[in-house]
């Protein structure tokens, strides 16, 4: 100090108190920023950048997922209307069956009618031949017998008689017709 | 104020403009940047600059503490100055100028930023301060030595002691016969001119805006003089007064522009010159 008592006040001499507490308060702001402030602020930063990139990760995944749900929606509805077309066309084939089938049914029964029919006419019909053969008889008899004047009282012979008659009515009947076919 | 400011002219006896036998204005000299030391012991003295260098350490870790204490995602506004002054050193001077490794240096220049801004200030503050602290050589000049030795550090670290003098001695790339002028020129540049510069240049420029404003607010008080013998010539010490304290209030604004301005340019050059000892020349 005593060197630079005469400059004592000269204007670019430094002083050397302001030196060192210069020094010194230079020293302590360094080294709060350093250890203290500085490591809060860089991982209060860090943090939030994480954040914001968590919240963009978070709404990317959200944007996925409703994507993949709606494609699964998509897909089941695209199942449902491949299924109900399916049935549709199941049904529609089951219905041209069921008509078929009740056709067959139906011209199976008309068929047996038809034939029931038939055979009826037939019995009826031979039934008629069978009566009228009898009643033919019966009155051939009796206008033989008012011809003849005879009375055939016998039965059986009767009955011989005209049946022969009639067998020889059938065969001439017969050979006419195979002589016709012929 | 304006009776208080004539009692004392008064009562110093030594008038004001227009009073015939006046003393005539007496600008500020530099004695303003000498205040009387509070307290001696040996070779130190606590003064004005002692108590204000305090005061700064105090401003800026409680700024920083309270800001930075309870910090959260969603910051508060206070949190949110806080960032902004983080941010601006890191995105404005410390990458840009270093690249990559610029954030290693963010303690360095953020310390040095708040520091200088908070001793340029008092210059402005009324009452408490109204002295840069900056305006005292030592304190410039210790920083700008800090920074100086410390770069010089990081250059020979990061490059090697040999390749890095090497590299400032004699500039890659240049013809042999260059370097007996280019050498004499770098080395003088380099290692004795910019650490001057870096120093005289925050110096000077607090030292001459604080003189500016002390010479304003002199002559406005030494104008004022409405009991002047002519009552007119009082009214127009009045007028000419009001111009003097108009202008004082004009380069208060200014200086604030200034202060906040060298306290950048201090630690800009801090990183250029930390960019150019991490990257190896050319």
């Amino acid at each position: 100090m005593g060197l630079l008592a005469a400059e004592e006040n000269h204007i670019l001499m430094p002083h050397t108190s302001e030196l060192v507490f210069g020094l010194i308060a230079f020293a302590i702001i360094l080294f709060a920023f350093w250890t203290k402030i500085l490591p809060r602020v860089t991982t209060t930063l860090d943090e939030r950048a994480d954040a914001i990139e968590g919240g963009i990760e978070r709404a990317k995944a959200a944007e996925a997922e409703a994507r993949e749900t709606l494609q699964q929606y998509q897909a089941q509805l695209a199942e449902i209307r491949a299924e109900r077309n399916a049935e549709i066309e199941k049904a529609k084939q089951q219905g041209a069956a069921i008509i078929a089938e009740m056709r067959e049914q139906a011209q199976v029964e008309a068929r047996k009618i038809v034939e029931n029919a038939h055979a009826q006419i037939e019995a009826e019909r031979q039934q008629a031949v069978a009566r009228l053969r009898v009643e033919i008889g019966t009155l051939s008899t009796e206008l033989a017998e008012r011809i003849v004047g005879e009375a055939l009282s016998d039965d059986a012979a009767q009955s011989r008689v005209i049946d022969r008659f009639l067998d020889e009515l059938e065969s001439q009947d017969r050979a006419g017709s195979q002589a016709e076919a012929r | 104020m304006s009776a208080n400011a004539h009692v004392l002219a008064a009562e110093d006896g030594d008038g004001g403009l227009f009073t015939p036998g006046g003393p005539g204005f007496a600008p500020p000299t530099t004695d303003i940047f000498f205040p009387p030391p509070i307290v001696e012991f040996g070779p130190f003295a606590i003064s004005k600059y002692t108590v204000l260098l305090a005061l700064t350490v105090v401003v800026v870790l409680g700024f920083w503490f309270a800001t930075t204490s309870k910090m959260k995602l969603v910051p508060s506004r206070w949190q949110s100055v806080a960032e902004m002054g983080y941010l601006f050193i890191r995105d404005q001077v410390a990458r840009p100028t270093i690249g990559k490794q610029g954030d290693r240096y963010v303690p360095l220049l953020i310390t040095l930023f708040f520091m200088i801004l908070v001793m340029n200030l008092w210059g402005v503050v009324p009452l408490v301060g109204q002295l840069p602290v900056t305006a005292n050589t030592a304190v410039p000049i210790v920083l700008a030595l800090i920074v100086y030795v410390f770069w010089n550090v990081v250059g020979i670290r990061k490059q090697g002691g040999w390749r890095y003098f090497r590299d400032i001695l004699f500039m890659p790339g240049v013809p042999w016969p260059f370097y007996i002028i280019l050498t004499p020129i770098e080395v003088i540049s380099t290692l004795i001119v910019r650490p001057v510069t870096h120093a005289v240049r925050l110096f000077a420029n607090m030292f001459a805006g604080h003189l500016l404003l002390a010479t304003f607010a002199a002559a406005g008080f030494y104008m004022f003089n409405p009991g002047a013998p002519d009552a007119l010539l009082g009214a127009v010490s009045v007028v000419f007064s009001g111009f003097a304290f108009l202008g004082f209030f004009a380069f208060t604004l200014l200086e604030i522009v200034i202060m906040s301005l060298q306290a950048f340019v201090f630690v800009l050059l801090t990183a250029v010159y930390i960019g150019g000892a991490v990257e190896p020349a050319h």
